[in-house]
């Protein structure tokens, strides 16, 4: 179930890759500065 | 809430608090009362040395009813701490607990901007505001009175369980004690002398 | 310990863990499982006949497998209820081919193999947490040898060693030999005061245990020597100071150094020991026959849900947050739960039986009056503005609200149940429901005040009551130095952050907005705050398709014990907030403005054609 997502951190703009899995609310960190303004990059889908 | 009878007109008191040099240290609290009064629906406003002190809470006492006062800001300490006292002395005053609110100028202001004491005044000048804005809006809240079961659940059968479970018990509670092992004793139990009295634990 | 399985005004429910807990104050629902003992409770005498016809051996946990029980067995020979106990896990089986034999031998005929575990149901209108400790396990500490050398023991280890009732019979011996010991040696602060493994708390107990134990083998058995190595000795209690004392005089050496790491001598299994004593600087070997190491205390591992049930906050260490270090110290900050003993914080026997006493004082006082003042910070919703959307329900973290979707009914509010969260009040996207005390209109005219000068230099930020806006206060106490730039909004939960308030304060200019809640296993709201957070990041979306950088909305999770974090934060927004430029804003005011406004002809629009 678990997928990997990107995800980038909205305070320090450092981007990571983490395991997501859909429909379950995680609490998130950034790994660089901790903050929990991260949000998740969604894949483009017209690509 | 538009429909009442008579709209009843809003009169706010502000009660700036300078915790000895606690707030004012930082916060030029004569200032921020003199601003207060400029706000909208604010008819009184002073500032004390002590406002959860008893003459302190004398002085909002005293001035809603000399100022006919329907809604109270006391900018002091965090909610946390004084909110119960001060909704307790507006109550005394005859007016309903909730329409009290408070900002907070000592945690979030004269403690934490020690060295901008102008910016911190006006950061106060603004919890002011905001305080008063939201207390023109504040309506009575009741209070309901519920039953209190007559039972307490002690969770673990520990030392520390065992005593609350029988201090309660003795007062005449039922007390249900819950422990996940087949026996209660806890850590306490495994320990053979305890200090610093060198008895057993048992 | 016998009192209380005597007392007629307490039930023991032995076996058992709480699985669920509804309610408030003065009315607490509980679901408590009580796990099977296949042994009848009330029947059992004790008499141990099951025990010599039980042919199973497993190591004892209550000796931590210093000695070894029987499947069916009592954990020690006080215990209360002083029932047996049979572990179906290491039971051969009741099938009588099997084995069957404690069925047969017991008299009392009190041996039930059917035995099912049970969901209780209780009613209460106090609880008081004691759940107490665990100890640290030191095989992470390799260089001490625990999991290497069998001379190498724990302090509770020792303790069992030592008990008259324990494996030896209260003989000191050591594992290997089975001989009594010429040199033992202690090792304080095991798992204690190190910031990188362990704990970096102290653990208050174990300095005061080792000198115990120091006395205890003085005591009885004079000529063995003592060696203590420890980073300081805290005696600091009553009457400890006089033990430590005691303990040196008795003969027992103090060594201020612990040591880096322990070999074992192969062939006589002897303890080596490198330590540097720092009060003369000198590096030292030292040969004992035994070690045992002073491990500290940790929080027990079924921990978590303990709070969660009960929505408890945490501190740094581990151990349950009191709702005031100093005015309401056994007090949890949910009205109607109280601390007792190591749930809190690592305690002796003195201060777990103190603060217990506080705890049930604290617990009388509420129950005395029979009846508790309840805040009703409850939703109301608006029949008129409802379309049975369901989808208050559907967020409601305790099934307050009742929604017919098929009948199109209004929603209901059951408020008793709502604990005023304000999360349906947030969710409904037609502004049906009404959150008492924390109206739309107060929190807007909140913005508005923030926002009517100078709105370039605010950061609007939300906080709720439980964890951030506490946290913030302690950041307060603590005197930690941040920006005076944010101004804080106080709501219950972090679920009650409209998104129209956001979008508010962005229109009215405001550079950055901060959503501040509780960590996950904090909210207490159950999960409320999970929808804070989906709820951010479909607005962080929405920023992005207006064009408006999503980068504004910021969003953390702040406990009430994590001041540091709070300024943290506050210092980090202060700078994002530098970055917005004076041309970002007003295009934020515009786009939003133009985007509240299309909505507003849509339904306007829409009505229009509903009535058409
Ligand atoms: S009300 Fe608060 S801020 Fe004022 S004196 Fe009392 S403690 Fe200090
Ligand atoms: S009580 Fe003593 S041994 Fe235990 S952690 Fe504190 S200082 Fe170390
Ligand atoms: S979310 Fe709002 S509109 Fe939908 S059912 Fe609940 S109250 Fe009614
Ligand atoms: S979501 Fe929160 S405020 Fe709304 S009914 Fe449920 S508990 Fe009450
Ligand atoms: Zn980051």
């Amino acid at each position: 179930m678990a997928e990997e997502a990107k995800f980038k951190c909205l305070r320090c703009g450092h981007g990571f890759t983490a395991p997501y899995t859909p429909k379950v609310a995680e609490e998130r960190a950034c790994p660089k500065c901790d903050s929990n303004s991260v949000r998740r990059l969604k894949e483009k889908k017209d690509s | 809430m538009a429909n009442k009878s008579s709209p009843e007109e809003i009169r706010i008191g502000v009660f700036v608090c300078q915790c000895g040099l606690n707030i004012a240290g930082t916060v030029e609290c004569e200032d921020v009362a003199k601003f207060a009064e400029e706000l909208p629906n604010v008819v009184y406003s002073d500032f004390q040395k002590y406002t959860c002190s008893e003459p302190g809470q004398q002085t909002i006492k005293d001035a809603i009813a000399e100022h006919n006062l329907n809604r109270v800001v006391v900018a002091s300490c965090t909610p946390k701490m004084h909110e119960p006292t001060f909704r307790a002395a507006v109550q005394e005053a005859g007016l309903n607990p909730y329409l009290m609110e408070m900002a907070n100028l000592r945690e979030h202001c004269s403690w934490v901007h020690i060295n901008e004491p102008k910016k911190a005044t006006q950061k106060a000048m603004d919890l002011v505001a905001m305080a008063a804005a939201r207390a023109k809006l504040l309506e009575p809240q009741m209070e309901t009175k519920v039953p209190v079961i007559q039972k307490t659940m002690v969770i673990g059968g520990g030392v520390a369980g065992i005593q609350a479970a029988l201090d309660l018990a003795d007062a005449g509670y039922h007390i249900y004690l819950v422990e996940k092992q087949p026996s209660i004793g806890g850590i306490m139990a495994q320990i053979d002398k305890t200090y610093p009295t060198m008895d057993c634990s048992i | 310990m016998a009192d209380a399985g005597r007392h007629p005004n307490i039930e023991l429910l032995t076996l058992s863990e709480v699985q669920r807990v509804d309610g408030y104050v003065g009315n607490f629902k509980v679901t408590v499982l009580k796990k099977a003992r296949y042994v009848d409770e009330k029947e059992c005498t004790a008499c141990a006949d099951c025990l010599e016809v039980c042919p199973v051996v497993k190591p004892d946990e209550f000796n931590l497998g210093l000695s070894t029980r029987k499947a069916i067995y009592q954990e020690f020979p006080q215990a209360v209820p002083a029932a047996f106990v049979l572990n179906m896990e290491d039971c051969l089986g009741n099938e009588p081919i099997a084995c069957g034999k404690c069925l047969e031998a017991c008299e009392k005929r009190c041996i039930d193999y059917d035995d099912q575990d049970k969901e209780i149901e209780l009613e209460v209108g106090t609880i008081i947490v004691a759940t107490g400790m665990e100890v640290y396990d030191p095989t992470e500490l390799d260089e001490f040898g625990y999991t290497q050398y069998e001379n190498v023991i724990t302090s509770l280890e020792f303790e069992r060693l030592i008990n008259s009732g324990g494996p030896t019979e209260g003989h000191l011996i050591r594992l290997t030999d089975r001989k009594q010991p010429k040199t033992v040696a202690f090792i304080q602060c095991v798992g204690s005061r190190c910031e990188k493994r362990g704990n970096p708390y102290c653990s208050n107990i174990c300095c005061m245990n080792t000198i115990k134990d120091t006395l205890l083998i003085k005591d009885h058995w004079p000529e063995v020597q003592c060696k203590v190595f420890y980073m300081d000795i805290r005696a600091f209690g009553k009457g400890f100071e006089d033990l430590y004392k005691r303990s040196m005089a008795a003969g027992v050496q103090y060594i201020r150094g612990i040591p880096g790491d322990i070999y074992e001598d192969p062939k006589t299994k002897n303890l080596i020991l490198t330590a540097e004593d720092t009060t003369t600087s000198e590096l030292k070997k030292h040969e004992v026959d035994m070690v045992i190491l002073s491990i500290g205390v940790v929080p027990p591992g079924d921990m978590d849900n303990t709070q969660q049930q009960l929505t408890l906050q945490r501190s740094a260490d581990g151990f349950f947050l009191e709702a005031h270090p100093k005015l309401k110290p056994v007090d949890a900050a949910t009205q109607g739960i109280f601390f007792a003993g190591c749930a809190e914080g690592p305690k002796d026997i003195k201060d777990s039986v103190t603060q217990a006493g506080a705890a049930a004082a604290r617990a009388n006082r509420l129950m005395r009056s029979g009846e508790v003042t309840v805040e009703a910070i409850t939703s109301m919703v608006d029949p008129e503005l409802c379309t049975s959307c369901g989808i208050c329900a559907r967020v409601c973290p305790y099934n307050a609200i009742y929604v017919d979707t098929k009948k199109k009914t209004p929603a209901v509010v059951v408020e008793a149940a709502c604990a005023g969260c304000g999360t349906c009040s947030a969710e409904c996207p037609f502004g049906a429901i009404t959150m008492r005390h924390f109206t739309d209109e107060q929190i807007m005219a909140q913005i508005e005040a923030i926002l009517a000068e100078n709105a370039q230099d605010k950061i609007v930020a939300f906080a709720c009551n439980w964890c951030s806006y506490p946290g913030a206060d302690l950041a307060g106490t603590s005197r930690l130095q941040y920006p005076p730039n944010a101004r804080l909004i106080r709501t219950m939960c972090s679920g009650r952050v409209d998104e129209r308030f956001i979008l508010k304060a962005f229109k009215l200019g405001a550079p950055i907005v901060l959503v501040s809640g509780c960590h996950f296993t904090d909210c207490h709201y159950i999960n409320a705050v999970t929808w804070t957070q989906k709820r951010i990041e479909k607005l962080w979306d929405k920023l992005e398709s207006l064009g408006i950088r999503p980068e504004r909305l910021q969003l953390d999770w702040v406990s009430a014990a994590e001041g540091q974090k709070w300024a943290r934060v506050m210092r980090e927004v202060e700078q994002l907030r530098e970055a917005v430029t004076a041309k970002e804003i007003e295009h934020t005011k515009r786009v939003i403005t133009e985007d509240m406004l299309k909505k507003r002809t849509k339904k306007v629009k829409a009505k229009a054609e509903a009535v058409a």
